[in-house]
């Protein structure tokens, strides 16, 4: 069975690009959010083995999307999209509970790499 | 699996197999030096395996491997564990997962070993029983903690710019239960390591963080927090001790969950114990600073390709030069001098390229053990390899195509060479036999010796056997030199072995193992003497490639024969020659040598010859014999290329090349040709 993957990220283009690269890993993307509100109610209804997370959206921050996530379902995977220059964000997510993060520009290896470590500890 | 996951195949296989083959390398050393030989390596090639197959979702092989790893480091606890029943256990476990990466280089499913991984539960449960039950305690009150580690947890990111608390020896988190800093609780040196490509040093570092204090509390960080939060992680080298009552190899699994950065090192700090040191990453792999910048691995098609493609220039080259002499006089000189300098700039890639192919011995050597204990025991034998100068280089397709023979030269000594116990006791030798294997440089040649000191070849049984296989006359055989008589022993068929074992006489026999030496190039020499031993002496060329090639003509064929395999070259007049039924006999140097005529051999028309024709003088399985040619066309370097599907399978053809004309030359085994 292939994984379940809830996409997160206000950018559509880059919610393709995360999809294509997901599916590239043989993953199954089940869901996409386009802020951090419709994130968490995705999550509840979808419950995703992995999501990837903008942080910074509309509406709710994707830390902040994470929180919540991680307090309803505590073993839920999350890992942030980030871009260089957001290191402190990304720890901020780190605490909020988010598993681990990936750095813009994504390279297909490096972001199925950092996934398939997660999952193999999940 | 998906193709994704098939670009990682290639390096996964690779890797693997060099931390199996290292793995087993060591067991070896470990089962002969317990005490002195370091548990440490083996733990880790075990622990990258379990990572790297579970990383590649080869669920079947990590669970071998994490059983071979949890079996290693109760071994590493306990010396007196390493027996022979449990270096068997290891050595097979190491075997199926060999087993198990070959399947998948070959996309095959990855089978489960049930049996084997039962044996190993229950040899583990054996050992591990009671510490086991304590460390899992502490494991889970582990998740219970309160966080006691506040370099990772203590402080809100947003706060920490502020926070002026420096990482010292003194556990930050004071304020927590007395519990929890239970000074009895064992502390590690733990040292990370942040792939180069990692382009968020920072964030990772603190995630690496995060997960090991889960496992207890983290003293002495450095870098200090500050700096590592900014990503100032001086070559990407983490150090802090951890205080936890977790087991040494859950501080080693904290991190496989982790992308980008890898546990190093984990040294346990016990007042009681030695400190024991890990080296930092694979032996074979120096990891840090500039030792690791100037070596790459490189695929070996690829090497093989530079190879090729020079030989090609080199050709090339020639071709350019060859017109070059049709062109009007006046042009000449600047041609000329372009050529030249194209032919030395070619000539120098030629050598680098070589170098860049030359591998250590070591490559080959270091497999021997393995199978030289193995089957010593099958035969109730204690012997010992001694191996001297492995460091010796060779290129890449000598090294390789010399594996097979190495290895039954090796199985020949321990199998038929080295006594039994009783035997050699009565001998007045020692009752462990001896096995030395010796690599030397000689001017362009490799002189690689193997030697024991069993109890040596009988001569007159090789004769005999000889002669009853018709190979040679009684008279032939009387004339025969001492090491000549060793040679027999490479004619098919013909063994001193009263039986054949199930060790030796199966698969490749002596005959193959001097087919394949000299086939790169190379010839092998026999010793022995009754009572004290046998050593057989492999001579090799560097480097395969270039030969230096007689050309000879054939009708109007064209085709070479390596100058070395000739013995002479002569003109004779036809009616010089002496009748014998239907053939013809040459008579020279004192010999009387068959004629051979290579257009009946090749099924070629030759040219019809009046008076004198020339021969060449070739040593072939049967003695040595004249093989009657139309033209000696001279001598020439040229590079060889060997036969691709289904050339390769014509037996008489060793090789092609290309001469400067761009006509394509075979080169002939003529043995092998006088055979079929």
């Amino acid at each position: 069975m292939s994984k379940r993957v809830l996409v997160v990220d206000d950018a559509i283009f880059m919610r393709n690009m995360i999809k294509d690269i997901f599916a590239s890993g043989g993953f199954e993307v089940v869901g996409e959010a386009s802020n951090g509100l419709e994130a968490v109610e995705k999550h509840k209804e979808l419950r995703p083995d992995l999501t990837t997370m903008d942080i910074v959206m509309p509406f709710k921050s994707g830390i902040d999307a994470t929180r919540e996530i991680i307090k309803q379902d505590e073993n839920a995977v999350v890992i942030m999209c980030s871009a260089l220059g957001q290191e402190s964000l990304v720890m901020e997510a780190i605490e909020a509970g988010a598993s681990d993060f990936i750095v813009k520009p994504f390279r297909a290896e490096d972001v199925l790499a950092v996934v398939r470590k997660v999952l193999g500890d999940a | 699996m998906t193709l994704d996951m098939s670009k990682y195949l290639a390096l996964f296989v690779s890797e693997a197999t060099d931390h199996l083959d290292a793995l087993a390398h060591e067991l070896v050393k470990l089962e002969k030096q317990p005490e002195q030989t370091s548990v440490d390596s083996m733990f880790r090639h075990a622990h990258s395996v379990k990572g790297m197959a579970a990383a590649m979702g080869y669920e079947h092989m990590a669970a071998i491997a994490h059983r071979l790893e949890d079996l290693v480091d109760a071994i590493r606890s306990d010396r007196s564990l390493v027996t022979r029943e449990s270096v068997d256990l290891l050595l097979s476990a190491t075997d199926a997962l060999l087993g198990q990466v070959r399947a998948a280089s070959e996309g095959n499913e990855v089978e489960e070993a049930p049996e084997l991984e039962a044996e190993l539960a229950a040899c583990l449960a054996s050992v591990v029983a009671p510490p086991g039950a304590t460390t899992s305690l502490l494991d889970s009150s582990a998740g219970f903690r309160p966080p006691v580690a506040p370099v990772a947890t203590g402080s809100a990111p947003a706060a920490s710019s502020s926070d002026p608390r420096p990482a010292s020896s003194t556990p930050a988190s004071s304020a927590m239960p007395a519990m929890w800093a239970d000074s009895s609780a064992p502390r590690f040196t733990v040292k990370l390591r942040i792939a180069s490509g990692c382009q968020a040093p920072g964030p990772r570092a603190f995630l690496a963080l995060k997960r090991l204090a889960k496992l207890g509390s983290i003293f002495d960080l450095n870098p200090a927090m500050e700096e590592l939060r900014a990503g100032k992680i001086s070559e990407g080298l983490i150090s802090l001790e951890l205080e936890t009552g977790s087991s040494e190899s859950s501080v080693w699994g904290s991190l496989d969950s982790v992308a980008e950065i890898e546990i190093a090192s984990v040294v346990a700090l016990e007042s009681t114990r030695q400190p024991r040191k890990r080296p930092i990453g694979h032996p074979q792999s120096p990891p840090t600073g500039q030792e690791a910048a100037k070596t790459i691995r490189i695929r070996t098609e690829l090497l093989d390709y530079f190879l090729d493609t020079v030989g090609e220039l080199i050709l090339a080259t020639a071709q350019v030069r060859e017109i070059g002499k049709g062109v009007p006089l006046a042009l000449r000189p600047a041609l000329e001098e372009g050529v030249d300098r194209l032919h030395g700039l070619v000539k120098d890639l030629h050598e680098k390229v070589m170098s860049a192919r030359m591998t250590p011995l070591s490559t080959l050597t270091d497999r021997l053990p393995r199978p030289a204990r193995d089957i010593a025991r099958r035969r109730g034998k204690d012997v010992d390899l001694a191996v001297a100068g492995a460091e010796v280089e060779l290129d890449r397709t000598i090294v390789e195509s010399l594996s097979d023979p190495v290895l039954h030269i090796l199985r020949n000594c321990i199998d038929h060479g080295i006594e039994s116990k009783e035997e050699r006791a009565l001998a007045k030798k020692s009752e462990r036999g001896n096995v030395q294997i010796s690599v030397r440089r000689d001017r362009d040649r490799v002189i690689l010796e193997i030697e024991d000191d069993g109890r040596g070849m009988d001569a007159e049984k090789l004769r005999t056997a000889a002669i009853e296989r018709g190979f040679l006359t009684q008279q032939a055989a009387s004339r025969l030199s001492h090491k000549e008589t060793f040679m027999l022993s490479c004619l098919p068929g013909v063994s001193t072995a009263k039986d054949v074992s199930d060790i030796s006489g199966r698969g490749v026999g002596m005959d193959a193992v001097k087919r394949a030496v000299e086939e790169v190039g190379g010839t092998l020499e026999i010793d022995s003497e009754r009572g004290r031993g046998t050593r057989f002496s492999l001579q090799l060329p560097l480097t395969v490639s270039v030969v230096n090639l007689m050309l000879v003509g054939i009708g109007e064929e064209i085709v070479g024969v390596p100058v070395a395999k000739v013995l002479s070259a002569l003109e004779v007049d036809s009616n010089a020659l002496s009748k014998k039924g239907d053939g013809a006999l040459l008579r020279h140097s004192r010999a009387v040598l068959p004629v051979r005529h290579l257009s009946d051999l090749l099924g070629i028309p030759g040219a019809e010859h009046a008076g004198a024709r020339p021969y060449l003088v070739m040593e072939a399985e049967s003695g040595k014999v004249a093989l009657a040619v139309d033209k000696l066309l001279g001598q020439e370097e040229v590079v060889l290329k060997t036969l691709s599907r289904p050339l390769d399978l014509i037996p008489g053809l060793s090789g092609v090349t290309i001469l400067g004309t761009g006509r394509p030359v075979f080169i002939l085994d003529v043995p092998r040709l006088l055979v079929t």
